[in-house]
């Protein structure tokens, strides 16, 4: 029920996700209290113009990324749907490899070419498995299937050219696989934020359709929803804000797949309305602290903040899914 | 004001028609120029033998199918020229079993009966509480309100997916097979629920049945398919006068009946039919 019975807990998971995205850019490398911050200038142009862009991108992108994957979770109602589902990060990874593999340096407009090449990518992947989706009957199933022949291919050119790329190269595209926000800008928040606030929006309006597609497509159809179109139509913008996570942050793993699952574990029978909201809220907290951790733990270097989300996601994924008794409700 | 927006889809009639329909699956086809007027206020019974194309002529009036010839026409202009939301407040649809079992209450996927009725953020305004109330007692299901749809038995499911279908507050209703896979007693449940949602309100019912006697007591028209074709359909007492000798033909067995209180039961027999 989205009822009163899960206020509290939707609160809960509020206020977690407020109070961490207020306390992780106090912390880092240099621990710094609200005085300091306050008194030394040196110290506040760190605060203002690294710490707060960098911890409000990871909160943007985890959030996204979570939005993300309860959509496709629920459009396909497979609970091991995730963003990167329909090919969109191998089409990302594929066109920044190229890039980097290419030496396309620099950047336009503010954008580097590597995350241009990689938004490039990520929408020719859209475009390919959306042309499938319109051209026959596609139900569910035939779309996850080009979704993850698509994915496959990608990375089978992907190694391809970290095979033939030199050392200096292969480096980089691996590091960019790995993913992460560090280098973040306020021109780099905007860029993830603007998509990926339109998409919240978009998602906002349209949830009650996810609700009746858990139901099953005739069942949907059969209540009112125009089920190729909403569900096109879903992929499409879904895909997109994606897209403009993955070309900014690269392909950050699991928190796309596990913060909706938990979400659902901590509020049983929540409608999408309110689970879309927590997800968002429980994925940006989660890919925060992560981030936090990446540039804390191992100083002076970063340890890329994918690797943490699955090293620290996955043990607490598994808690949740324990202490529910493994039941987990789809 | 819902019943006047039923009482002028009503007043056109015939309510639904199909016009030489026929319909398939890519390049099989099942349906062959069917034809049949469905007036408002009616209880058809779909009955045929498995693949005569029972549940393909339901899918096709329920606009899951689209046909290859022929056209639907629901009240005033062909079915396919609706929108989902308006097709959805014209007829509901009660699937065989539902083809997945999701973990809300049930007083909430009763509540996604509603879509077509509300807005598009979804929050549910009174008269939607009350449409809902008003289907799970209806349904005899008012008491399993918070209990989570996975913990459901078959025959329970089955009435709330039934009160779902009333929820949606449509005046037509499209049952394919609804108590295929309930025992005798929930069987009746079923039926029982159906029977106090008409005596509420007028409901036009389409339904596919295996099940000759329940087609032949609770309905009005019969629509009895052979092999893709309509072997009869019209009024359900001229269909009794014409048995067994009818459902010889029908299903390629042979019938006997004999009388009870209830009055006069069909039961199929080893003897070959004609």
């Amino acid at each position: 029920m989205s009822g009163p019975r899960h206020v509290y807990r939707v609160l809960g998971i509020g206020a977690v996700a407020m109070a961490v995205t207020m306390v992780c850019p106090f912390l880092g490398i240099r621990y710094m209290t609200i005085r300091a911050v306050l008194e030394s200038q040196e110290l506040r142009y760190i605060f203002c113009t690294i710490r707060i862009p960098r911890t409000l991108a990871a909160f943007v992108a985890g959030g996204g990324l979570a939005l993300a994957g309860m959509v496709y979770q629920a459009l396909f109602r497979n609970p091991l749907a995730s963003p990167y589902t329909l090919g969109v990060s191998g089409g990302a990874s594929l066109g920044a490899a190229l890039c980097i593999a290419l030496g396309a340096g620099g950047s336009m407009a503010g954008f580097s070419m590597v995350s241009m090449g990689s938004f490039a990518g990520a929408v020719g992947a859209v475009v390919l498995v959306y042309t499938f989706a319109w051209s026959r009957e596609s139900n569910s199933i035939t779309l996850l299937l080009a979704g993850v022949v698509v994915a496959t291919v990608c990375s089978g050119l992907i190694m391809f050219i970290h095979y033939l790329s030199p050392l200096r190269h292969s480096f980089q595209i691996m590091r960019w696989i790995m993913g992460g926000v560090d280098g973040a800008t306020y021109a780099f928040l905007a860029v993830m934020a603007v998509p990926v606030m339109l998409y919240a929006g978009v998602c906002a309006a349209f949830m009650p359709q996810l609700d009746q597609f858990l139901t099953g497509d005739s069942l949907a159809h059969s209540r009112g929803v125009a089920v190729r179109r909403s569900r096109n139509m879903f992929i499409v913008v879904t895909a997109l804000a994606v897209g403009a996570i993955v070309s900014a942050c690269g392909p950050i793993g699991f928190v796309g797949i596990m913060a909706p699952h938990a979400c659902r574990l901590m509020l049983g029978g929540a409608r999408h309305r309110v689970l879309g909201v927590c997800s968002f809220l429980l994925g940006g907290a989660f890919l925060v602290v992560s981030d936090t951790l990446a540039r804390t733990l191992a100083p002076p270097s970063e340890i890329p903040v994918g690797i943490l989300t699955a090293l620290f996601g996955g043990p607490f994924f598994l808690a949740i899914l324990f202490r529910r008794k493994g039941r987990l409700q789809f | 004001m819902q019943v006047t927006s039923r009482e002028s889809i009503v007043s056109k009639n015939p309510l639904m028609e199909a016009k030489d329909v026929s319909a398939g699956y890519g390049t099989c086809g099942v349906l062959k120029d069917i034809s049949v007027r469905v007036e408002a206020g009616e209880r058809w019974a779909v009955i045929g033998r498995n693949g005569a194309g029972k549940s393909t002529l339901i899918k096709v009036l329920a606009a899951l199918l689209e046909p290859s010839a022929g056209t639907v026409l629901l009240g005033p202009k062909p079915l396919r020229e609706y929108g989902a939301r308006a097709r959805a407040r014209a007829m509901a649809y009660v699937p065989q079993k539902p083809e997945a079992v999701i973990p809300y209450s049930v007083h909430d996927f009763v509540m996604l009966g509603r879509y077509a009725c509300m807005g598009l953020f979804g929050t549910p305004a009174p008269a939607d509480h009350e449409a809902v109330a008003q289907a799970l007692a209806f349904c005899d299901v008012r008491e399993l309100g918070d209990r989570m749809m996975t913990t459901l038995s078959g025959g329970e499911l089955q009435r709330v997916l039934l009160a779902g279908a009333l929820a949606q507050d449509a005046p037509i209703l499209l049952l394919d097979e609804p108590t295929t896979f309930l025992d005798p007693a929930h069987e009746r449940y079923f039926f029982r629920a159906l029977q106090s949602a008409r005596e509420h309100k007028e409901l036009t019912v389409v339904m596919v049945t295996h099940d000759v006697n329940t087609a032949l007591s609770s309905c009005t028209h019969v629509l009895a398919l052979l092999d893709g074709r309509v072997r009869y359909a019209g009024d359900a007492r001229a269909f009794k006068e014409q048995c067994p000798r009818v459902l010889d033909a029908l299903y390629g067995i042979g019938f006997a009946q004999y009388a009870n209180d209830d009055g006069v039961v069909m039961y199929g027999t080893w003897e070959h039919g004609p």
